[in-house]
């Protein structure tokens, strides 16, 4: 049997596609690139809302300058998780930590994580994370993956995403895309839309009005970035040892790097060892 | 010149790493060895019985050291058994069967080692077979859980499970000839492995090899004519980061090198068959890396 478009069957943890399904919600943002100033007030607005720890972002903001001097401009190209209507994270998540909610937000759910990082192997926009196994607040979910949530605690109760709420320049607009009053419906019917990747058929709930295809490119983002951002990167990664044992300082000897990839593996070992024998302790011990 | 350069972005990092590249490492290299052993038990070819043992306890002891690998590379390690346990299940999720896959191939591994030891030929047999499936799938998944991930563009090709696979196969053979060297100078000679043995397993691996470079052949063919994502990702990034891995390690080390000693009057020579699999190992290993680790490297400046 052969389904409309918009309904073609579904896999895993993932509710019937409601794009455009009448009776149903579909929660979408679009971005105004034409809006945006690159303020930065979003990927704030988001640390604060959830305590995002240092090194890893839930939004955040990429930065292009197009052009040859004098005639320049610089682009903003906001990011955060697309909400896909089909997100490939669902499907090869293997414990059911992560899901599709019937009203569109892909949640995350610590409880079950166990931390495989498979969700985000998966994801096509580098829009998870794991949250670090050191962060200020103790009792807060630690190696874990983490994610945006397009603020449902929030839109539960009829407010808009803290990074829509904080926008100066009015540039991310939230509602409901399968009602044709809202302004998302509104756009979507007057403006061009474009997506990240629409090859990949992940149907994202997160489009952009006066997108730029040299920004929102994976291959031109890696070949075209400035060797002062490449030197950044660098920095980061050789003052900042991760948890997933993967980053590879360009320029120096590959193997050497990946040596001391195991070697921070190993030396992790001790720290979650501890953890389960604390885990053990209170659960039988207590 | 493209008009635009990106000068901000946020760093992303590569979420499967070394740990993961050397599970996929000695996965495969269980699963080469494995084969190796069922030759004479599975598959009838007696001449290869002497060594079932030696090979299946490389098997049992290579892929003993993954739970060890993967369980502590998980951000909470004690919640492995969720991977196990029909509530949190999930079907569609590669690492779902995969986990199946690797906790249950050892435990036919050593069924199938205590009848060799037993010399139960026909249990041997059956549990031989079971387990050459299950070798076979846990390898297969390995390529499969990179496989299906479409945002990466350098492993979502549907080659991904039968280039692993034969990785494994050379690289168990290698790793198989090593080990069984360094057995035959312990071991009192009437224990020792035929020679001979050993140099018609360096002439299967050399089958492997050029099968190996068929395959990669494929995919260089499709990376130059693909998308610009795969056009950057084998010109910037397998030659660029990991062209150690990638170019040094397993084609001119791991594929050429050995090649061209198994094709020589080298292969005649024991010194010739050592080094052949010595470096068809390293090669794999290259393999391994710059297949886990490039695909995603690509996008962290996404």
């Amino acid at each position: 049997m052969s389904h409309p478009p918009n309904q073609r069957s579904s896999y895993g943890l993932q509710t019937p596609r409601t794009r455009g399904v009448p009776g149903t919600k579909r929660y979408a943002m679009v971005i105004d690139l034409r809006k945006c100033i690159g303020c930065m007030s979003c990927v704030v607005a988001c640390k604060a809302e959830y305590g995002v720890p240092l090194g890893v972002w839930r939004t955040w903001v990429k930065v292009a300058d197009k052009g040859k001097y004098p005639n320049t401009r610089r682009v903003f190209m906001p990011r955060l998780c697309n909400h896909c209507d089909y997100p490939v994270c669902v499907r090869n998540c293997p414990t059911q930590a992560t899901y599709k909610h019937k009203d569109g937000f892909v949640l995350q759910r610590y409880n079950r994580c166990i931390g495989c990082r498979t969700c985000m192997v998966a994801c096509p926009y580098n829009a998870r994370h794991l949250i670090p196994a050191k962060r200020t607040d103790d009792n807060l979910p630690k190696l874990v993956v983490d994610k945006c949530t397009f603020c449902i605690h929030r839109v539960k109760k009829g407010l808009v995403p803290a990074c829509v709420q904080a926008c100066v320049g009015g540039a991310r607009i939230f509602g409901d895309m399968n009602d044709p009053n809202s302004e998302v419906a509104q756009l979507a019917s007057k403006e061009k839309l474009t997506v990240l990747k629409p090859e990949l058929g992940t149907s994202p709930s997160v489009s952009y009005i006066g997108g730029d295809w040299e920004i929102m490119d994976e291959a031109h983002s890696y070949n075209n970035r400035t060797a002062q951002l490449k030197e950044e990167f660098n920095t980061f990664k050789r003052n900042h040892e991760g948890d997933a044992f993967g980053d590879i300082v360009e320029g120096e000897p590959t193997m050497r790097q990946v040596s001391k990839n195991f070697g921070g593996f190993l030396r992790t070992i001790p720290h979650k060892a501890k953890e389960v024998v604390d885990a053990f302790v209170n659960l039988y011990l207590r | 010149m493209d008009d635009s350069v990106i000068i901000s972005n946020v760093f992303h990092h590569v979420a499967w790493g070394t740990t993961i590249a050397i599970y996929f490492w000695l996965v495969g290299a269980s699963a080469g060895s494995f084969v190796i052993s069922s030759f004479g038990w599975v598959f009838g070819i007696t001449r290869y019985k002497p060594l079932a043992l030696s090979a299946s306890i490389t098997a049992i002891i290579l892929l003993l050291l993954v739970p060890i690998l993967l369980i502590w590379d998980l951000g909470k390690p004690l919640r492995f058994i969720y991977l196990l346990l029909p509530s949190y299940w999930h079907a569609t999720g590669p690492m779902s069967w995969g986990s199946a896959l690797i906790f249950s191939y050892p435990i036919a591994m050593i069924f199938y080692t205590y009848f060799v030891v037993k010399n139960n030929v026909t249990w041997a047999k059956i549990a031989g077979i079971v387990s050459i499936v299950l070798a076979l799938s846990t390898h297969w998944y390995t390529g499969v859980v990179m496989e299906l991930n479409p945002g990466r563009f350098l492993n979502h090709t549907a080659l991904a499970p039968l280039l692993f696979l034969t990785g494994a196969f050379i690289s168990g053979i290698g790793l198989l000839i090593l080990i069984l060297w360094i057995q035959n100078m312990i071991v009192s000679a009437e224990k020792r492995i035929n020679w001979s043995l050993i140099e018609e397993m360096a002439q299967y691996m050399m089958y492997g090899l050029v099968f190996d470079a068929f395959l990669l052949f494929l995919e260089f063919m499709q990376s130059l004519y693909g998308s610009l994502n795969l056009v950057i990702g084998h010109e910037e990034v397998l030659m660029g980061v990991f062209r150690f891995p990638y170019l040094w390690m397993e084609i001119v080390l791991g594929l050429i090198i050995p090649f061209i000693i198994l094709v020589s009057p080298l292969k005649r020579t024991r010194a010739g068959i050592i080094v052949a699999a010595f470096l068809v190992a390293v090669g794999v290993y290259g393999m391994r890396i710059w297949w886990v680790m490039g695909g995603q490297y690509l996008q962290t400046f996404y």
